[in-house]
């Protein structure tokens, strides 16, 4: 019988996660919204940013809840 | 109100004969690139010679493609059980080929017990989304709108 593949897995944390998504979405909304490479950085630094904010923001507002 | 009076004397402009097929094959081209641009991420922006956003557009799916199924997230098959899983679907089919990238990478199946698969899930399905975006911008950027 063939041995099973192996079975990659990436932990990853709430907030590595939040942060890897952040940052890959932002980049391809900066890169496709953009066309000046300035402003592409700008947008996607911004969107990080809200992206960031929004997430925290809505993790502290579902606290009181989580209990 | 002001409706400007018509001039019965002057006949309407007929359109011209030979713009409407270049209009029409322009929009076949168009439709071929969204369709190129769905089934491999990126392709739609690099025919066009866009060569920085066919980049991002591959990274940025192939990384959230091969990041959520590393995380074992679920790829939803086409047989959903509920509405909820058929709308997964469509939105991991957006990735166009890297579902099936998606598929062969996840050989263990989901793990969505723990916070990391569930994350997974969406790391997928958002790699289809953005790829829809993507490709709806290369569709676009190739009838001439600003893009």
């Amino acid at each position: 019988m063939p041995a099973p593949p192996p079975v990659v897995h990436v932990p990853f944390t709430h907030l590595q996660s939040m942060l890897l998504f952040a940052l890959i979405i932002s980049l391809a909304f900066g890169t496709l919204g953009r066309r000046r490479p300035a402003d592409r950085i700008r947008y996607a630094a911004w969107s990080f940013l809200l992206f960031m904010l929004v997430g925290i923001a809505i993790g502290w507002a579902m606290y009181p809840f989580s209990r | 109100m002001d409706e400007p009076v018509k001039d019965a004397s002057q006949p309407e402009p007929l359109p011209s004969p030979v713009a409407a097929p270049s209009e029409e094959g322009r929009e076949l081209l168009a439709l071929a690139i969204c369709v190129a641009g769905w089934a491999i991420p990126g392709l739609g922006h690099a025919v066009q010679k866009m060569w920085g956003r066919a980049l991002a557009v591959f990274l940025a799916v192939g990384a959230l493609v091969i990041l959520g199924a590393g995380m074992r997230g679920n790829v939803f098959a086409s047989r959903g059980e509920d509405a909820f899983a058929t709308l997964g679907y469509f939105a991991d089919l957006g990735s166009g080929s890297f579902y099936f990238l998606a598929r062969a990478a996840e050989s263990a199946g989901p793990d969505v017990s723990h916070s990391t698969g569930d994350y997974g899930t969406r790391f997928i399905a958002t790699a289809g989304v953005l790829n829809l975006l993507a490709a709806l911008h290369a569709y676009e950027a190739a009838r001439g709108r600003k893009a």
